[in-house]
Formats: C-alpha cells, structure tokens, sequence
C-alpha cells in the first residue's frame, strides 16, 4: 500500500494530469489523420504497386499504435492519478438552448474500452499488412480501417450523444466500404447496400433520442443525461426506443440480425474487428452507457431481457447448423452478444462490460484464425448434434435462419417496390404531362413551324401559351395595326374636316358664322 | 470637365461632316476615337466626383432667355452619373460595332454624335427646359436613324416612334408649363420647380403628375404606352437597337426619378397605381417575350418587362427601391446593349432574326454561343450578374408595402427564364440548321476580335458590377437617400 502511495505520487510528479487531457481528442484523431493522408495519396493516385505497401500499412499502424500509446499514458494516469471525469475541448454547435460542445468522458469503462479498441485495431492492421498483400484495394482498405478506428474511438470516449453518432457513422460507412471492398462483385455492392440500409434503422433511432434528449432533457451529455429522476416516464421511453433501436440494430440483435451475416463479405481482417469484436458491441456499450436512464424505465429492462434472451437463443441455435467457418463465428458472437444485452436488462452492466471486453479479444482471434482453420483443426467440421438433427421443425428453422431474411423481404422490400412501381405508373401518365416534362418525340430535324417551336410544354406552358395568344392578339389589333381600323377612322375624320372646310369656305356660310358669333357675343 | 463633356460628342459631329465621304474606315476610326475621348472624359468626371455629397456637383448654369426664366444649367449628381457613364458607354459600342454602314456613314456618324449631345445634356441638364427641349432634340437624329437605315418596316416604325414621343411629350409640356406657373420667380430651373410643386395641393400635383408619367412613360416605356417599342426596336439598324433599349428607355426612368423628386405627394399618392402599372408591364412584357419567334422582337418586349421592375423600384419610394431601379436601369443598359449586339451581329451574318432558323451555334461558332448563353442569363438575373443585384434591391424595397403581390414579380421573371432558357436551347444547341450564311458569304464566321473586344466590355461590366457592386451603389448612396428622405418610407 505504501508502495501504490509512493508510486501515485511519483506520477503525479511525471505526468501532468492537465497535458494528458489536452492530448486526448488526439487519439480519434490520429487515425481519422491517417484516413485523410491514406484519402490523399488515393486520390493523387501515387499509390500503386507494392512499393507503396508498406508506406501505406506504415501510416495506418503509427496511427493506431500511437493511438494506443496514449491511450496507456492516461491509463496509467488514471490509475495512479486523478484524472476528471470528463474533458471539455471547446463548443461545436447548439441545438436551440443545448450546447453540443466537443466533450470526452474519462472512466475506467471508456478507457479500458479505447484501449482494447485500439490494441485489436493496432493488431488487426498489421494482420492485414500481409494477409491482404498484393490486393487491388489493399490501400482503400487500410483507409477504410483507418476511418473505422477512428469512428470507434470516438463512440467510447465522446461526452455526448452527438459526438458519439458521430462515431457511429463513421463507423457506419466504413462498414459499408470494407463490405462493398470487392465492388466489382454484384452480391458484395448488394450486401453492403442492404447492411448500410438495415444501420440506418439504428441510426433513425439515435437520432431520435439526440432529438429528445436535447429537447426533454435539455442536454445531450452521456454524464448529464440521467438527470435527478425527474423526468416523465412517458418521453423516457420514447427516447429510450430511440437509444435502445440504434443499440439494437448495431449488436445485430433480433430482429435486426440477418445484416450481421450479410457482412462478412468484406476481407477476414475486416470481419474480425467490425462483426467479430468491435463494432457489434458498440451497442453494448451505449445500453451501458444508458444505464443510469434505463434503471428508471423497468419495461424497457424487460425488453432488452426478451430480446436479448431471444438473439442467444437464435444465435446459438443458427451457429449450430452452420457448414463454414466465419458463418459459424458470427452467429456465435451474435448469440454471445445477446447474452450481453440480456445482462443489461436485467441490470448487470458490470458483467456486460466485462463480458464485452473478453469476448472481444476473444474473437478477434478466433476470427483472424478463422481462414487457417482447415490446416490447424485437421479432423473433420462436427455434425450437427443429434437432439437437433432429430427435431426436424428447429433443424429446418435453424438452417433457415428463422425466415427472417425472407419475412423482411416480404413485408417491407415488396411493399416499397410496388409503391415505387405505383409512383412511377402515376409520374408518367399525370405529373410528368403536367409538369411538361421533356420527351423523345420531338422531331429533331428539319424546319419547326414557328408556334411549334415556342410551344409551351405542361399545364403551366400550356396555360402561358393561350393567355399569350390572347396578349398577343390584343397587342396586334390595339398597338401594331398601322393599316387597321385606327388609320382608316382618323381618315374618315379628315374627309370630315375636308367638308366642313369646304363648306365653311362658301360665303354663305361664312356669313352665318359670323352672324352667330354675334349672336353669341351679344 | 462636365462642358468638355458635352462639347466633345458635337466636336465629333463637326470633325465627321470635314473628313473626306468616301473613306468610310477612316470616318469609323475617328468616330470611334471621339467616342472613347468622350468614355474616358465620362470616367474621369466620375473619379473626381465625391459622392459622399448628396449636392448638385459641377454645377453650372447661364441664363439662356431671362424673360422666360430658362437656363442653360447642368449639373450631375448619383443619380445622372451612372446614366451618364452608362450613355458614353453605349454609345461607343454602338459606333464600334457599327461597321456594316457604308452608305450614308458621314451622316449616320454625325447623327450618332448629335444623339449623344443631346442625351448626355438630357441627363444632365439641371432646368426643365433644356430638358425638354434636348428631350426633344434626340427625336431627330432617330427618326433619321430608323428611317433611313432600318428594316423593311422602317418608315412605319420611324413615324411611329416619333408619333408616339411626340404625343406623350405634349403632356410632359402641359404639365411642366404649370409646374412653371407655381415656381418661386417664373423659373425653369428644376430646384425652382421642386420648391414650388412641392408647395401645391396633393390634388394639382397628382394631375400634374399624371402628366408627367405620360411623358416618361411613353419612352420608358408602361404599357399601354409601349406601342413604339416593339415596331422601332425591331427596324432599327442593330447599333440603334442598342441605343434604344440600353439608354433611350432609361431616359424616360430618369425623368421619373426626376418627376418623383419634384411632386412628393402625387409620388405618395399614386405608389399603389404605379406599382400596378409597373406589374402589368413586368408580365405583359415577359408574356409577349415568350411568345415571340424574332429574337428582336424577344429582347424588344423582354426590354418593357425589365423597365417594368426599374418602375415597380420607383414606385416603392424607398432607398433599396430606389437603388434597385438605379441598378437595374444601368444593368438593363449593359444587358440589352449586348443582346442587342450580338443578335445584330447574327443578323448581319445570316439575315434571319427567327429563332427556327437557328441552331447548334456552339458548334459552328462557339464564341458566339458562350456570349449568347451568358448574356440571356444574365439578362433573367442570374446571381453574379448585374441584373440580380438590381431585382434583389427592388424586391427587397418593394417587399414591405406590397407583400405578396410580389409574386407577380416571380412569375414575370419565372417566364423570362423560360425564354431565355428556350432561347439558349434553340440557338446553340440542337441540330444544326441549314442557315449557314446568307448573301454569298460560304461560312458563318465566329466573332472577330472587335466584336469580340465590345462584347467582352459590356460583359466584364455585367460581371463586376454583379460581383461588386459596391463602388456603384456608393455612388449613388447619398443623392438616392436624400431623394428617400423626403417620402420617410
């Protein structure tokens, strides 16, 4: 004990508590850096052939390893010293009266997540080095990586929710550019396509409790969130649906789960960090971070309880019937995962965070081993065990995957299609004769007649070209008839005149002219 | 300076009617010299003039009959400079591009001349009668520009022009006559006349009033009045066009300016009727631009439809109003002046002004094509041309007394971006039409390069004065909010 003392005082003496903090947003930003190098060097296009590998390898794993260096500094610091629980870096935006500042959390959870985040990362990057040597996308890859290093990073130390949506898409969209690594693939551009499409179901979700938070709440800090239990149960669970869907949706959890299965076409490497161990629990990670709003909301627990209970089973039951190796490692880790989310209901989030962590580091093995399986295991894949292949109604389920690709299939990809197909049908026959859209049936050459030419197109041109036709029409007759009708009466007028002159200049009357202006006069 | 000014456009008069009438190029060459020496006169006139004063500066005045109480006063102040420039500057382009005229060029230049000494003075004359009779005075040369150079029409559209002018200008005179009758000491001097119409009853300053929007109308024009326009826009040889559209329509504006400055009241009174008047044009204007096939007939009535923003501008009688309509009065300039221009060059090389004739002209003559394509943007008032910096203004005077009635204003200009927009496909895209070229010529030739060089000047103006507009609105900042000071809106 005096020895810990000492040593807390030694530490205090050689780090700086202040300078550690100021250098934490380094540590997304590191890799987030090396993404944009990566990015750079893609886009001037100088990054082909080998001789460029290990730059590109160099750069993505100084990032993370560099990352991680400092990620063990403020481990340390934090053990032996006193760090605060949270850094402020400066404010972002607001949301009406809510700040969004760019804030980090510092606790035992997100640090000791950072730091394995970083390790398996650090790890799964040099695995790539030379797994993925002479690839054509070896440097969209490492970018990608990179991008999701960083996303990672920043959902476990973000102080609010908004930083940490952030990370969630970072992460996200690398997913989608690892899974649609082989574009020149059909079936890997669809995957990514239906796995990005699935995430943002989740990410609907997260905005929905952002939006929540900021507005019932007032505040969007994972610290401040809980409040002091004041708030009404009814806009809680509201924004809890929205939380707890995001969370649901990114650990594949039922009914979410065919995506997961779906992804694993992107490169190994990238399977293991991203569905293996890394992404999937990012999940995990927000319940647990939730866990101050979900203790006073008891229906929500139940229901993480259900659904994760349920995703264990499936899981299980899937990986068991599974003929290859990565399948088999996925449905697994979905079914651990449910476990996770089963613990957190039911206000275990200790054992969940624990849990999390091991099975990480746990799989991330398991999943880099998992194309030397064949060589390494030497005896033939077990069967399926016997109580299942004799139950034909769960063997069939199991093999299937419980329909639940097929059931979305029809219940929300048919559907769409045919309103799509409706709202094509209606554009074509009414808005587009409205709007006077163009077509193909306009003669192309030859001499147009004049009107044709000035046609208006539409109701709207339509319209324009009778109300013009009648402008027009006034226009000649009133203005530019210089022959008309105007001419023709002031000539009448002048024949007028010419009488009256004529007549004036007979004495006669000339003498009666005066006589009445005589008259007139007296 | 401002003497040299208006003594150089005769100077050149003189100096054509002494060279030789045989060598045209000659006579085109020292025309163009003048008219440059008058550009760089203008510009100086503009440097040295400090527009943080809101007075009449370069003032000076002469008796000119004493028994009536006219003067030969002038004077400028923001509101005249920028139509002055703006004068000078057309004018030279008018003569530069000018090189089709080989009949009559000693004349034709002589009366380029004598149109520019009487525009310059119109717009600087600081007594309404040397304003009416320079007025006046433009009528002449015109009528013998059209007439004698114009298309197939041109007798017609001579006569009519001048019928037109003539008969609003009997009201202009009607009403000036009694302006002059309630003026302090029987004078014409315009500050003599403001003092005393602004004493009238609202009533008398509303007919008089009445009067002098005849007058102007006619030659800005408003609608029921623009029977002139279209026939004369269309006949005229192009640098007359020109001329017409960029400089002689922002006459009958500026005597409005004028008008509203010297009748408060009936300026007041009439805002609602004026703006009515200034809607009706806008989209009488656009509609009959729509429908036109003759690409001069097109910019002819596009012409009313634009003046028709300057007037709803005038007619909002605030400072943003007003400065709209100032803008948009110098941008309608460069903007038709160059429209002009280049559909005169077209027709110069083809001989059709129908739109069917043409086609695919970024293929044939792309330099022709981009000039086209620009300058019809910029004539919808594209942002980063002149004309968005003056519609914005006027929209944005006019905004707080009529709301949204304003939306007559967008559909106006929704409709002149429908023609403009059909405009740019029908002439440089699509098949390419037989037009070729007309009268033994075997190619259609690109632009040159001084045709090139007048296009460029007027586009760079169109350009800065949309990106920057500063130095424009500066200088007439102070003379405009003096004039919106006296109706506090």
């Amino acid at each position: 004990m005096n020895d810990f003392a000492t040593l807390q005082v030694l530490a205090r003496e050689f780090i700086d508590p202040a300078a550690l903090v100021a250098v934490l947003p380094l540590v997304p930003l590191l890799p987030l850096l090396a993404a944009a190098i990566l990015a750079l060097r893609l886009a001037a296009g100088t990054e082909h052939g080998d001789a460029q590998e290990p730059l590109t390898a160099r750069i993505a794993l100084l990032a993370a390893i560099g990352a991680l260096a400092l990620l063990m500094l403020l481990d340390l610091a934090a053990l032996f010293g006193t760090l605060p629980t949270s850094v402020v870096v400066g404010e972002w935006l607001s949301i009406g009266a809510v700040p969004i500042r760019i804030s980090f959390i510092i606790d035992a959870y997100s640090l000791s997540s950072a730091t394995l985040i970083a390790l398996i990362g650090g790890l799964a990057l040099r695995f790539s080095a030379t797994y993925l040597h002479r690839e054509r996308g070896f440097q969209r890859f490492f970018l990608g990586m990179s991008l999701f290093l960083a996303g990672m990073l920043l959902i476990v130390l973000a102080g609010n929710a908004v930083l940490t949506f952030v990370g969630w898409e970072l992460a996200g969209i690398s997913s989608w550019l690892l899974i649609a690594y082989a574009w020149e693939r059909p079936v890997a551009v669809g995957n990514a396509q239906l796995v990005f499409l699935t995430n943002r179901v989740g990410d609907a979700g997260f905005l929905l409790g952002i939006g929540l938070a900021a507005w019932s709440l007032r505040t969007v800090d994972w610290l401040a969130m809980p409040g002091d239990g004041s708030a009404a149960t009814v806009t809680l669970r509201l924004l809890l649906i929205g939380f707890v869907a995001a969370a649901l949706v990114k650990s594949a959890q039922l009914p979410f789960t065919p995506w997961i299965a779906r992804a694993l076409e992107g490169p190994t490497p990238s399977s293991a960090v991203f569905y293996g161990s890394l992404m999937v629990h990012a999940g995990v990670y927000l319940l647990c971070r939730m866990q101050g709003l979900l203790l006073q909301v008891p229906d929500m627990m139940a229901l993480l309880v259900l659904v994760g209970a349920a995703t264990a089973l499936y899981g299980g039951l899937c990986a068991l019937v599974q003929s290859d190796v990565k399948s088999a490692l996925v449905f697994s880790t979905v079914g651990q995962v449910g476990m996770m989310v089963a613990f957190c209901g039911s206000g275990l989030f200790w054992l969940a965070a624990v849990h999390s962590g091991v099975h990480a580091a746990w799989r991330a093995y398991q999943f880099l081993l998992a194309p030397d399986y064949m060589q390494l295991v030497g005896r033939p894949a077990r069967p399926v065990p016997a109580w299942l292949a004799k139950n034909i109604w769960w063997y069939t389920a199991a093999l299937q995957r419980f329909w639940l690709e097929s059931l979305a299939h029809a219940l929300i990809t048919r559907p769409t299609l045919a309103l799509g197909r409706d709202m094509r049908t209606l554009d074509a026959h009414l808005i587009d004769p409205l709007v006077g859209a163009p077509r193909n049936d306009e003669s192309p050459l030859g001499q147009l007649a004049a009107d044709e030419l000035i046609r208006g197109h539409g109701l709207a041109g339509r319209l324009l070209f009778a109300f013009s036709d009648q402008v027009r029409r006034l226009e000649d007759h009133l203005l530019l008839s210089g022959d008309g009708t105007l001419m023709k009466r002031l000539q009448r007028l002048v024949d007028y005149a010419d009488a009256v002159e004529s007549l004036l200049e007979q004495p006669r009357y000339l003498l009666l002219m005066v006589m009445a202006t005589f008259a007139v006069i007296l | 300076m401002l003497k040299l000014l208006l003594l150089l456009p005769l100077f050149g008069a003189g100096l054509l009617l002494v060279l030789p009438a045989r060598n045209v190029d000659l006579l085109r060459r020292a025309a163009s010299l003048v008219a440059a020496l008058i550009v760089v006169c203008a510009g100086l006139l503009v440097v040295t003039f400090d527009s943080a004063n809101a007075e009449i500066q370069f003032f000076e005045t002469r008796p000119w009959n004493p028994r009536l109480g006219s003067n030969l006063a002038l004077g400028v102040d923001g509101i005249s400079l920028p139509m002055v420039l703006l004068a000078t500057v057309l004018c030279f382009i008018a003569i530069v591009s000018s090189h089709t005229v080989r009949a009559g060029a000693k004349l034709y230049f002589s009366l380029l001349f004598v149109l520019e000494a009487s525009l310059l003075i119109v717009f600087t004359a600081r007594d309404w009668s040397l304003f009416y009779v320079c007025w006046e005075l433009t009528l002449i040369p015109l009528f013998f520009l059209i007439d004698r150079l114009g298309g197939a029409n041109r007798h017609r559209a001579a006569l009519n022009f001048v019928l037109y002018t003539l008969g609003g200008s009997v009201f202009m005179l009607i009403a000036l006559l009694l302006l002059y009758d309630v003026a302090p000491g029987h004078s014409f001097a315009m500050n003599d006349m403001a003092a005393g119409g602004a004493q009238l009853p609202p009533k008398t300053q509303t007919l008089i009033f009445l009067g002098l929007l005849i007058g102007f109308g006619v030659k800005m024009p408003i609608v029921p009045l623009h029977g002139w326009l279209p026939l004369a826009h269309v006949e005229a040889p192009s640098p007359i066009s020109i001329l017409l559209s960029g400089i002689l329509l922002k006459m009958g504006a500026y005597g409005l300016i004028r008008a509203v400055a010297t009748l408060p009241a009936a300026a007041l009174d009439l805002q609602d009727e004026l703006a009515a008047l200034a809607l009706i044009s806008l989209l009488y204007g656009a509609v009959l631009a729509w429908r036109q096939t003759d690409l001069k007939a097109m910019i002819a009535y596009s012409s009313i439809s634009h003046m028709g923003v300057v007037l709803l501008g005038i007619a909002a009688l605030t400072p943003a109003g007003l400065n709209g309509a100032m803008t948009q009065m110098v941008a309608h300039g460069l903007v038709a002046g160059l429209l002009f221009l280049l559909i005169g060059l077209l027709y110069e090389r083809t001989h059709s002004r129908d739109l069917a004739m043409y086609g695919s002209l970024n293929r044939t003559a792309p330099r022709f094509a981009a000039f086209i394509v620009f300058t019809l943007l910029a004539a919808v008032g594209l942002p980063g041309s002149a004309g968005f910096i003056g519609e914005i203004h006027v929209l944005i005077g006019a905004y707080g007394r009529w709301g949204g009635w304003l939306t007559l204003f967008s559909i106006g200009m929704l409709i002149s971006a429908a023609y403009a927009l059909r405009a740019i496909r029908i002439l440089s895209t699509g098949p390419e039409r037989a037009v070729g070229a007309a009268g033994g010529v075997p190619v259609f030739a690109d632009l040159n390069g001084r045709e090139a060089a007048a296009a460029w000047l007027l586009t760079a103006g169109i350009v800065v004065l949309g990106l920057y507009p500063a130095p424009l609105l500066q200088l007439m900042a102070a003379s405009v909010g003096r004039l919106a000071q006296q109706f506090g809106i």
